[in-house]
């Protein structure tokens, strides 16, 4: 541990030469925006940024593209918030309460918090990164196809908290996310379904078209329906927290550090997971559960945090063991071999410097996202003001680009449409849309992990011979029960209200 | 003279798009040039295009920009390049599972609806296992272990019916055994998986070992080509040594639209060995554990013309579960 601090002293003045914080102020930059723009993600800019990366020194090259990566994460916020459209399947989650607060005027709220957060979860993270790295790397690898499975069904559990008031409608949502997530090639046999002979749904429906269109598309065709009333109610414009509110925020990004870090550390999952799992646990150790989904916070502050520990935890297997735990990661992965470099124990050795100037320019660009972002909020906070009229159609032109460069093919754009519609039914019908989309990402994992565990363990056993996997089970048993009761008591004493 | 002047006027006509096409091979690239990549940014073929893409711009004077495409086992990708226009503006990345389109019902992709411009690399499948697993010390071993003990020894590969799935099945089909094929969305999650025990081995291509063998968790036990690669793996066996005759790899090369004028399609390739031949463009071949083996538009055509034979032979007669 202690060669671990000299390292990471040596790495600090790497990284606080005038070359390597320009260019990693440049990639946060990239990245925000690239997070705020719906549709083109971290891995796309990243991409197009590699070539512009070859002039560059390795250590300067490599920060800059890892700055896009959490820049995103940043990012992503804005556009949750303010808009109701996620940028990518973590921003989901932001939308849920981080809109509702918008709504109320009170967008810089949560704007501050979400920055506040991922600030504390960029940095813990990367010192979780510097400190135990390589120590954590094989409680990475324990995570087979058995364990994972047991996570996502963990995942999948909480999302029954997510239902709203009624039960059948969030099953109905349940079911429609999975029947999306049926689109596509089967992983064993390789038979495509529902793939109506169209090329393009061979691989299935991409989540960022299908969460721009249910939810951004939606909300405005909702909103044009009363068009002439005032755009969005803007009584009170504040920035600043409730007093009540201050303790579950702060409570909801600490827990959110450690979720994030340590979900990152598990291949496999995305930026979803620990979001989505945030959320439920600050629900259910709320005081106030049924005011989520209503303007709480601590439901923007706990998922942000953990979406961007996250990224902390996800670059522990790419320095420890080679191994990318994600699309952006993987791009990460290949810049760094267009440099000479294979990520992997063996870099700790032969370029020291890299990493350890990597790791101490995280914390040099969460400080720099900080010093934009938290400013910044009060006047992103003022385009809630800009009137439906004139923010809807720049919303639309901006979302329909952002679904053609999800694949560069206009059938992006058509996803999104027919999902925006069908956001709109769903909105009309009162059927909750967060847990169709985040049954739509778990699904597919879910079905691959439980596939690929039942085929190496021929049959079910698998599941319960791990300890890991079976403890993941149980939990998820347990909070489907707590959560289907505390359901059933809400709906005895609304039913006992009615009566009298 | 009427006559003549008409016969002069008929035959200038026949002659006009000729001279265009000279014309287009002179001006060419008119403006800038796409090489499409039929999968994600980050993977192998991603890389090798951008690599590529400089060393274009410097050979051509233009700008070259990648674009990725992906879906579909790469027939998304490769059907748009296909479709586009035939002016050698649009290039494709073409993998080896071009050949597989048709027989595996993916789509109607043929080798035929493209002109080759070479053939760069050749990405063999290795056979590796735990480092630690004293079970498989070798190919011999490993055989032998799974003769005794059929369907229980998993090899996860990135796909089903991928290049990997068909090379572990070849290795099945030679060596009388039967594996548990595990299917992962990519190489590197099964590779990962191999990682922490949770399959017995992996057929990938050895880049993407090459992180584990470097840490010590990972063994190559062999390379399935047709002799040793000197460059990057000089002591690791081929399968023939061990008296296994299976030689199954992917490969990577570069296409247009099969209407492309040949000056521009001669361009082209002159272009695209220049670019193959930089020592950059080696160094990152090798580093990803990929051998360089240029073929130039003829040979390519030819090679691929074999492949797509030999892949529908072999996977009309084998059952991939």
């Amino acid at each position: 541990m202690v060669e671990a601090f000299s390292s990471l002293y040596e790495g600090i003045l790497i990284a606080i030469t005038p070359e390597n914080i320009l260019y990693c102020f440049i990639g946060c930059m990239v990245g925000m925006l690239v997070g705020v723009l719906p549709g083109i993600g971290p891995s796309e800019a990243t991409a197009l940024l590699i070539p512009l990366s070859y002039g560059l020194d390795s250590v300067t090259a490599i920060i800059m593209l890892c700055g896009i990566y959490y820049g995103g994460m940043y990012g992503g916020t804005i556009t949750s918030v303010l808009i109701n459209t996620p940028g990518e399947a973590a921003s989901v989650i932001t939308c849920l309460d981080g809109y509702p607060l918008a709504m109320q005027g009170r967008a810089g709220v949560a704007l501050k918090v979400a920055a506040v957060g991922s600030f504390v979860g960029g940095i813990s993270s990367t010192f979780g990164l510097a400190l135990l790295g390589p120590a954590v790397a094989d409680f990475a690898l324990s995570f087979g196809p058995s364990e994972l499975f047991a996570l996502l069904v963990f995942g999948m559990s909480t999302v029954i908290g997510l239902m709203g008031k009624s039960l059948i409608r969030g099953l109905i949502a349940v079911c429609i996310g999975l029947s999306l997530a049926l689109v596509g090639m089967d992983p064993i046999s390789g038979t495509i379904r529902y793939g109506f002979g169209i090329r393009e749904l061979v691989s299935g429906l991409d989540v960022v078209t299908l969460s721009m269109g249910l939810f951004g598309l939606s909300e405005i065709l909702v909103g044009m329906e009363n068009l002439s009333v005032a755009g969005k109610a803007t009584a009170i414009n504040s920035s600043k927290l409730l007093p009540e509110e201050v303790r579950p925020t702060v409570m909801s990004i600490i827990r959110g550090s450690f979720l994030g870090f340590f979900m990152g550390l598990i291949p496999g999952t995305s930026s979803a997971v620990p979001a989505l799992i945030s959320y439920s646990m600050e629900k259910n150790l709320s005081k106030h559960p049924e005011k989520f989904g209503t303007g709480v916070p601590e439901g923007v502050a706990g998922p942000e945090t953990a979406n961007n520990s996250y990224v902390g935890g996800a670059m522990i297997p790419l320095f420890t063991l080679g191994i990318p735990c994600s699309p952006t990661i993987a791009i990460l992965m290949g810049a760094f071999m267009m440099h000479g470099m294979t990520p992997g124990p063996t870099l700790f050795i032969t370029n020291p410097d890299v990493i350890w100037g990597t790791i101490a320019s995280m914390f040099v660009g969460n400080i720099i996202l900080l010093i934009l972002n938290l400013p910044l909020a009060g006047m992103w906070a003022k385009l809630a003001d800009v009137p439906s009229k004139l923010l809807y159609p720049v919303v639309l032109i901006v979302a329909m680009m952002g679904a053609y460069t999800v694949d560069n093919s206009v059938f992006g754009i058509v996803v999104m449409l027919i999902s925006g519609v069908i956001g709109y039914a769903l909105k009309k019908l009162d059927i909750p849309l967060a847990p169709t989309i985040l049954v739509f990402v778990l699904a597919d994992m879910m079905e691959q992990n439980l596939l690929q565990s039942l085929k190496i363990n021929s049959g079910i056993g698998g599941l319960f011979k791990s300890t890991t996997a079976l403890v993941l089970l149980i939990a998820s048993v347990v909070v489907i029960t707590f959560s289907l009761i505390a359901e059933l008591k809400n709906k005895k004493s609304a039913l006992l209200t009615h009566d009298e | 003279m009427k006559r003549v002047f008409s016969i002069f006027l008929v035959l200038s006509l026949f002659l006009a798009p000729l001279a265009f096409a000279e014309d287009a091979a002179a001006k060419f690239p008119e403006r800038e040039i796409r090489i499409i990549v039929p999968y994600d940014a980050g993977g192998a073929s991603d890389m090798t295009s951008r690599i590529i893409a400089t060393g274009l711009e410097a050979a051509l004077k233009g700008t070259v920009l990648v674009e990725n495409r992906s879906g579909g086992s790469g027939s998304v990708g490769m059907t748009y390049a296909r479709e586009s226009a035939a002016d050698g503006h649009t290039i494709c990345y073409i993998p080896v599972e071009l050949v597989m389109q048709k027989i595996l019902g993916i789509s109607d992709l043929v080798p035929e609806d493209f002109a080759f411009i070479g053939r760069l690399t050749e990405v063999p499948a290795a056979l590796t296992v735990k480092s630690d697993d004293d079970r498989f010390n070798s190919v011999d071993d490993f055989i032998k272990y799974a003769q005794a003990n059929p369907g229980k020894v998993t090899v996860g590969n990135s796909g089903t019916g991928s290049i990997w799935h068909i090379a572990a099945t070849r290795l099945e089909e030679e060596t009388q055994t039967q594996f548990n094929h595990i299917p992962y969305d990519g190489a590197a999650p099964a590779v990962t998986s191999l990682m922490g025990g949770h399959i017995d081995a992996v057929t990938v291509n050895p880049g993407e070992v090459l992180a584990g063998v470097e840490a010590g968790k990972l063994k190559v036990l062999a390379l399935m080509t047709e002799e040793r690669d000197t460059v990057s793996f000089a002591d690791i066996p081929t399968l023939k040594e061990s008296g296994i005759d299976v030689v199954i790899g992917g490969w990577g090369a570069m296409g247009v639209p099969k209407d492309t004028p040949q000056a521009v399609v001669d361009k082209l390739s002159a272009a695209l060995e220049q670019a193959a031949s930089t020592e950059e463009f080696k160094k990152f071949i090798a580093e990803r554990g990929m051998i360089v083996h240029y073929m130039d538009a003829a040979s390519a055509t030819e090679f691929i013309d074999e492949q797509a034979v030999f892949f529908n032979d072999m996977l009309s007669n084998m059952d991939l579960d």
